[in-house]
């Protein structure tokens, strides 16, 4: 059955199994999703209910023990790792829950970081580092080391790495986990921007219930299951 | 691109200062007593000292290598699988580490030629102002330490090799784990 075109990531019958001491914890039950272009997906649950994982699936991080996951028109369930490797350099930006910067590289560097493995000059790597700098208005802290900065700040970066490269999907795994409250509008605000403004397509796994305010969409998960998403 | 990632290399580990700090110093003290065990070792009267020096300089050189990329590689899991997660490739990593390690060997080599001639040019001056003085002004020659490092680049090349199968092994997933977790 061909895929709508607008459909970002489709996930089919997609299961996923883990062994651990010695029990089998079924983390995806037969889980069912589309996920259109330019949506802004929060994905909540308990603790343990299987967002983190279907959100590594759904980025090709981990294999689903079966299902499909047609990801912009492809099918990454079963794709070698240099081909995912492929796609997350070019279709998805991530933004992790502790940052995730390199501490012996700047701010500016660290976004430059994921194109450094391209063929850009690097004159186009730097412009696009400072466009993404300027994106999360952290232009003016674009020498400094993330040991200087704050929660919030080194978040702002993140992002900045995240978009540099223009992607069709961003993934935000607990962004906003580390940050206070005022750090967590800021960060959210800014996905909603780069979401209207960029197009892309936005899935946030989170168990902040005041997130879903953000959302165009709202996937509850429990023990594996999809529970609702609308 | 891969010169690129080599030259990101060296600035990333030149700023961890401490590390290589100590792994610079431990290669230059190597690079020294294999080049001046090597020389001994051609010379008939003290070959046979000279060959014992040089085995065991060689041993703590693989020793020390396998150390160093160790620690690069096992250290910084995280790192690697960020990297991973925002698309870098095995090879892409591999470039890094390989770049860290042979950037701080060429070092210890650069430091050993430096110190070399300093101690003829020093000596050569002390000549010319006690002539009676009776010091060699060649430490060492340029020769041993070149073969020297030559062999401590191969050295530090298979103890990466030896290494190489943690890098595949690091899961990007591990970069959206929590610390500590």
């Amino acid at each position: 059955m061909p895929i709508p075109k607008d459909v970002m990531i489709e996930a089919m019958d997609v299961n996923k199994e883990y062994r651990r001491a010695g029990a089998i914890i079924r983390a995806l039950v037969d889980i069912n999703l589309t996920i259109k272009s330019g949506d802004f997906v929060v994905i909540q649950g308990p603790t343990g209910c299987g967002k983190s994982t279907l959100l590594n699936v759904l980025s090709g991080l981990d294999i689903p023990d079966s299902g499909k996951i047609i990801f912009d028109g492809e099918n990454i369930a079963r794709a070698p790792e240099d081909r995912l490797s492929k796609i997350r350099r070019q279709k998805i930006g991530f933004v992790f829950q502790e940052f995730n910067l390199i501490e012996s590289l700047t701010a500016q560097e660290n976004v430059e970081a994921l194109l450094w493995p391209t063929v850009l000059s690097n004159k186009e790597v730097e412009n696009r580092a400072i466009a993404a700098l300027r994106d999360v208005n952290m232009l003016e802290r674009k020498d400094h080391f993330p040991v200087e900065m704050s929660g919030g700040e080194k978040q702002r970066i993140g992002l900045a790495r995240a978009i540099i490269h223009r992607p069709r999907v961003l993934l935000a795994d607990e962004p906003t986990g580390n940050l206070d409250p005022e750090a967590e509008k800021d960060v959210m605000d800014l996905l909603k921007d780069i979401n209207k403004t960029q197009d892309t397509t936005v899935l946030v796994v989170t168990h902040r219930e005041k997130l879903a305010s953000y959302a165009t969409m709202v996937v509850k998960m429990d023990r594996g299951q999809v529970i609702s998403a609308k | 691109m891969a010169l690129r990632l080599w030259k990101k290399s060296v600035k990333m580990i030149l700023r961890e200062k401490r590390t290589f700090t100590i792994f610079c110093g431990m290669y230059t003290v190597l690079i020294f007593s294999t080049s001046a065990s090597l020389e001994m070792s051609l010379n008939p009267v003290t070959a046979s000292i000279g060959s014992g020096f040089f085995m065991i300089s060689l041993l703590l050189s693989l020793f020390s290598s396998i150390l160093y990329s160790w620690l690069i590689v096992a250290r910084k899991r995280r790192t690697w699988a960020t990297l991973k997660c925002i698309g870098y490739t095995n090879a892409n990593i591999s470039s890094i580490v390989l770049g860290q390690i042979i950037f701080t060997t060429l070092m210890g080599f650069f430091i050993n030629v430096e110190l070399l001639f300093h101690w003829a040019a020093a000596i050569t001056y002390y000549k010319m102002a006690v002539p009676d003085v009776n010091i060699n002004t060649t430490l060492v020659g340029l020769s041993p330490v070149i073969v020297t490092s030559i062999v401590f680049l191969i050295v530090q090349i298979l103890g990466f090799l030896l290494l190489r199968g943690k890098i595949t092994k690091v899961r990007p997933m591990i970069a959206l784990k929590r610390i500590g977790e």
